[in-house]
């Protein structure tokens, strides 16, 4: 099957600082990954704040060109598509935030929400644009007749679903989701993940789902990549990812999750200090200064993503030894 | 032995121009030194002005208006202003969610640390920033006494959390209420904060009442737990029982929403309907909107606490 997207060695750096007095320095959000995305499934994105996976969602909705590497889109390169290309691009490819609050506009009613994705891509005439907003609504569980209402008037998870609704106004083929549940409260969680569940098996959809929290990657998503500072450190099917970890990072992502059922409270296997930065990081494997198993090898060496077993790639010198065991 | 914290009937309103807001509705709780109890429930439960209740640190318009917290026998909400002012800080602290706003901006690390303890224990700059200095190494943060000259955006918000923590607990309080601690932070430092909260809490003998939506954190870390809704406790236990076999319809419809429980791929269970609104008059139980076994008769009075097991309170009629 061919993949949806491809993405191959994508690098995206900033500068920063750059005063009068300052030197401009280089960030390296994203430092070099490669990803496949194919028709019909969901990929699951994970790291921690900084790891660079929204950046990975800017780069993949054409809102920020890569420094290096190349994105293509059902077979095109991003960076060669011409006008036409890049808004057909732009229709097949939406977005979901992650804050309910700040995505949609306060001073726009739902119906001109729900409708201006259409106007822009020039989808219908009037009353065809009306009947699509009506079914949008009903779709993600919302009343038809709130359309008159402003963003304020609806709660948080309320807005989630317009925002999901403004989404899908324009039948795209993919959705980019970025940390969509996070911000909301737990029986609502429940609710707006179904939803996504829902559209996604309607609608044939192909789902980037971003998130830090392990628990919903597992309800949702088939396959699963692990980001930590700008690199994949590991990816591979759900089951293999979350029950069968190759890298110490997801495995102290995994131990880090408080879970209730205390059979799943695994021995801790917990991360040392902080995240480094992401303007100077560490030599050779960037999990070393944090990783438990380091040896010398990892300070110097930086692990390429190579496949540990069928269809399981990870970042670790010495993940046959660790893991050997389990 | 008497309890380090009482608070019983407590109730809090918000006088609005729309009309009274009723935030706490009658909570009873305790905490015994060297316990934690948790306090959960979702935005809007009361949860946090239970807390600022406490404290007495309600936002106005929002006044206690009847109830009592005893703080080791200590009626908290008739002491004098500057009486209580000298148990804030002290002898109960608080540590909040959002270091970023708590912390202020324009005063060194040092300065915010210390000054709890210049101003409780009478310190003088030196001795309190020395103190302040190895209740910086406390909490894990390196080299301390070169952070104490930085300011709170220097810091990343792990650190910025421990910062709170060390200010929250430089004066050695008997009592810490933490509001949603590690909500802002990344798991794996989530992990690290909990277990150091843990680890001086312990060394201290310290209460903690730990206020969080995480029911994850909860089953790991609390003693016992108190679900709210809609400003009421509906249902409190030892941790470990409560989860075990829970009894309040809404407390068994939280745990089954979590997607920890569900099968990949399947639905997730949820609730209909949303949480009442709190500024009209309440009869009958809050949740029987909601509620998957609710009947007529869970509209009539007010549905009350009963005992259903060893220290499992529950307020239902059908439980």
């Amino acid at each position: 099957m061919r993949a949806l997207f491809e993405v191959k060695e994508l690098v995206k750096q900033f500068p920063v600082g750059g005063g009068l007095f300052a030197d401009k320095r280089i960030l390296t959000a994203v430092a070099g990954v490669d990803l496949e995305l194919f028709p019909g499934e969901t990929l699951g994105l994970a790291g921690e704040s900084g790891c660079g996976k929204s950046t990975v969602a800017r780069l993949l909705t054409a809102l920020i060109p890569p420094t290096e590497g190349s994105i293509r889109y059902a077979g095109k390169d991003l960076g060669t598509m011409n006008r036409e290309e890049l808004a057909v691009f732009r229709k097949e490819v939406q977005m979901i935030f992650q804050d309910p609050f700040s995505s949609l506009n306060p001073r726009m009613r739902v119906s001109e929400i729900l409708a201006e994705p259409l106007v822009i891509h020039r989808i219908g005439s009037a009353a065809e644009r009306r009947e699509r907003v009506a079914w949008l609504m009903q779709r993600v569980g919302l009343s038809p007749d709130h359309l008159s209402r402003f963003p304020h008037e609806f709660s948080g998870g309320q807005r989630q679903r317009i925002g999901i609704a403004r989404a899908l106004a324009v039948s795209p083929k993919l959705i980019i989701a970025d940390e969509p549940v996070s911000a909301l409260d737990l029986s609502i969680q429940a609710q707006i993940i179904n939803l996504l569940q829902e559209v996604k098996e309607e609608l044939g959809l192909c789902f980037l789902f971003i998130t830090h929290d392990l628990s919903v990657l597992r309800h949702l998503s088939d396959r699963i990549a692990i980001m930590y500072l700008g690199r994949i450190v590991e990816t591979g099917t759900r089951d293999d990812v979350l029950d069968n970890p190759q890298h110490p990072y997801t495995e102290a992502l995994l131990s880090a999750i408080p879970s209730i059922d205390p059979e799943k409270r695994r021995r801790r296997l917990i991360a040392k200090g902080e995240l480094p930065s992401p303007l100077s990081p560490p030599s050779g494997c960037p999990f070393h200064p944090r990783c438990p198993y380091a040896e010398e090898l990892c300070s110097r060496v930086r692990p390429e993503l190579l496949e540990k077993e069928p269809g399981h790639r990870a970042a670790c010198h010495f993940s046959a030894k660790i893991y050997r065991q389990r | 032995m008497a309890p380090l914290l009482e608070v019983k009937n407590l109730c809090t309103e918000f006088r609005l121009a729309t009309g009274v807001l009723k935030a706490v509705r009658c909570v009873n709780l305790s905490v015994n030194a060297g316990e934690t109890l948790a306090l959960v429930g979702e935005s809007g439960c009361g949860k946090s002005i239970t807390a600022a209740s406490i404290m007495r640190l309600v936002p106005p318009p929002g006044q206690v208006v009847s109830g009592s917290v005893l703080f080791k026998g200590e009626e908290l909400l008739r002491l004098r202003e500057d009486e209580m002012r000298g148990i804030r800080g002290n002898r109960i602290a608080m540590v909040f969610q959002d270091p970023m706003t708590s912390l202020n901006p324009v005063f060194t690390i040092g300065h915010q640390v210390a000054e709890g303890l210049r101003i409780h224990r009478g310190l003088n700059r030196r001795e309190a920033e020395g103190e302040a200095v190895q209740m910086l190494a406390q909490v894990g943060i390196p080299a301390p006494r070169e952070r104490l000259r930085d300011y709170p955006h220097q810091l990343s918000g792990g650190m910025r959390q421990r910062v709170m923590i060390a200010m929250a607990l430089v004066c050695h309080p008997e009592l810490v209420i933490a509001d949603e601690p590690t909500t802002a932070l990344d798991v794996t430092i989530q992990a690290q904060i909990l277990e150091l909260l843990d680890r001086l809490k312990t060394e201290n003998r310290m209460g903690l009442i730990l206020i969080t939506h995480n029911l994850g954190i909860v089953a790991e870390r609390a003693h016992r737990t108190a679900i709210m809704y809609a400003g009421q406790i509906v249902e409190m236990a030892e941790t470990a029982e409560l989860f075990k076999n829970p009894l309040h319809p809404y407390t068994r419809g939280l745990l089954a929403s979590l997607p920890e429980f569900g099968t990949p791929g399947q639905k997730l269970a949820t609730f209909a309907g949303s949480v009442p609104d709190l500024k009209s008059e309440l009869t009958g139980c809050p949740f029987r909107e909601r509620c998957p076994i609710g009947d007529d008769g869970c509209a009539k009075g007010q549905t009350e606490m009963k005992e259903a097991g060893a220290g499992h309170l529950v307020r239902c009629l059908k439980a």
